[in-house]
């Protein structure tokens, strides 16, 4: 009993505690375009980046791109491929392979200059995708 | 540490949370289908309370552990006078009714311009506590897996109180414990409410750890599995369940070759145990006998020094 007090009082402690004030982060947001890339299950897919706020197109960033099945949490993912910059500002590549065809929340991670995560939910058919929550 | 390797035990970690809880039900003798909701419940109330309102995330994960252990005690109040194929019925309605409600609920408020909060089935985005403070993957892998921790601690704890024994004899016969003086309703509304906020908890982590949440996301496909890693891992130990999830998410996500074949296999594994091993891989008498070799093996290494002190003190006492 003594040591489930002991416990209670450092959630209450840790409850207090706070990392410090969120500082202003540059959010950014993305538009997704993926195709076929002819193989079972591959897409080609195009991401431009740019500053939520100004509009201002990312560039020079490591961007990773991986993606779950939002029906199946955990369970169904793509593992993350890293992307690659094209000469046109805020504008990134990559080819996803995916499990199964389906609706799939494409997550873009950004590190370097800009850190932040941006979803898109994109559903996979076999000749199309389209994109639901963009 | 490798991305995707801190993302599967990431995931593994939070959905452990809902393992737990759905394991805690199982001692008491109840297959709940609904554990899911108040995952659903903790990742929208964490959400809520770091992205909209501000507030620290400590603070916010204690306020979803609160509303899911609230919720969970009030609906067990009606549904735990039922039984067996009732009772998981209700708990599935419960849950669905939770992810319609979800669906449907709209409170976005606008920060820094941008509309933030829940969206009907669009989902709730932006929940970047980790990222507005600079919380990296990694860090927040170690504080699930400490929280984790705590919570392994009190089924520890609860496993060697007073209080685990009667849920385990209420899980054995309701009635005998009934007929023993132990009020069962009251215990297993306690039961629900800590189950309700372990699986809260657990929730809140999954929306900061992802960012991201939809209502789809708690639907039945999660509630099956919470239930499947206990009766999988084991009702021996909570650790039973922890060996579900690990098995699930831990082996079959690195074994791609099975790729999208991996529910078939994991129903498969389902059917088999519970022919096999129908409370699990460490159910009660493996956990006995683990105890057991662990003693004996504590045991001859004691022993073991003891003989080598006293050959020692004989050698020292000659020279």
């Amino acid at each position: 009993m003594k040591a489930m007090v002991r416990a209670l009082a450092v959630m209450i402690a840790l409850a207090v505690w706070h990392p410090g004030a969120a500082h202003a982060q540059v959010r950014a947001k993305a538009e997704v375009t993926c195709v076929s890339a002819g193989e079972k299950l591959h897409y080609d897919c195009i991401f431009t980046l740019a500053n939520a706020r100004s509009g201002e197109p990312i560039s020079g960033v490591t961007l990773s791109v991986g993606a779950d099945m939002p029906s199946m949490p955990g369970m169904h993912n793509a593992p993350p491929v890293k992307a690659t910059e094209q000469p046109a500002k805020g504008v990134y590549t990559a080819r996803l392979v995916l499990e199964m065809h389906g609706d799939w929340a494409v997550r873009l991670d950004l590190s370097g200059a800009v850190r932040d995560r941006v979803i898109a939910v994109l559903r996979f058919e076999d000749d199309q995708v389209t994109s639901i929550k963009p | 540490m490798d991305p995707y390797l801190v993302s599967v035990l990431s995931n593994t970690g939070v959905i452990s949370f809902v393992a737990l809880s759905a394991y805690l039900l199982l001692l008491t003798g109840e297959v709940s289908f609904g554990q899911q909701a108040f995952f659903a419940i903790g990742a929208y109330a964490a959400g809520i309370a770091t992205a909209m309102w501000g507030w620290p995330l400590a603070l916010a994960l204690v306020w979803s552990a609160a509303a899911g252990a609230g919720c969970a005690a009030l609906i067990g109040i009606p549904t735990l006078r039922l039984h067996g194929v009732y009772f998981a019925i209700a708990t599935l309605a419960f849950a669905e009714m939770v992810r319609i409600l979800f669906e449907l609920l709209r409170y976005r408020v606008e920060i820094d311009g941008q509309l933030v909060g829940p969206d009907g089935t669009d989902g709730f985005r932006d929940i970047r506590y980790i990222f507005d403070n600079n919380i990296e993957e990694f860090e927040f892998l170690v504080l699930i897996y400490a929280v984790l921790a705590i919570v392994l601690l009190g089924f520890m704890l609860l496993e060697r109180s007073r209080l685990g024994v009667m849920f385990r004899m209420i899980g054995g016969d309701a009635t005998l414990a009934s007929l023993q003086g132990i009020a069962v309703a009251r215990y297993k509304v306690l039961a629900a409410g800590i189950a309700g906020g372990l699986a809260a908890v657990g929730g809140g982590l999954y929306a900061h750890l992802t960012t991201y949440v939809e209502p789809r996301i708690f639907d039945v496909m999660l509630g099956v599995h919470t239930l499947a890693y206990g009766l999988i891992g084991g009702l021996g130990t909570a650790l039973g369940p922890l060996l579900g999830v690990a098995i699930d998410i831990g082996l079959l996500e690195s074994v791609r070759i099975f790729a999208g074949y991996r529910m078939i296999i994991f129903g498969g594994l389902v059917a088999l145990l519970l022919i096999v091993r129908p409370r699990g891989l460490l159910d009660e008498r493996a956990v006995h006998k683990i105890g057991q070799l662990l003693r004996r093996a504590t045991r001859g290494t004691a022993s073991m020094h003891d003989s080598t002190g006293a050959e020692g003190r004989t050698k020292g006492g000659l020279q």
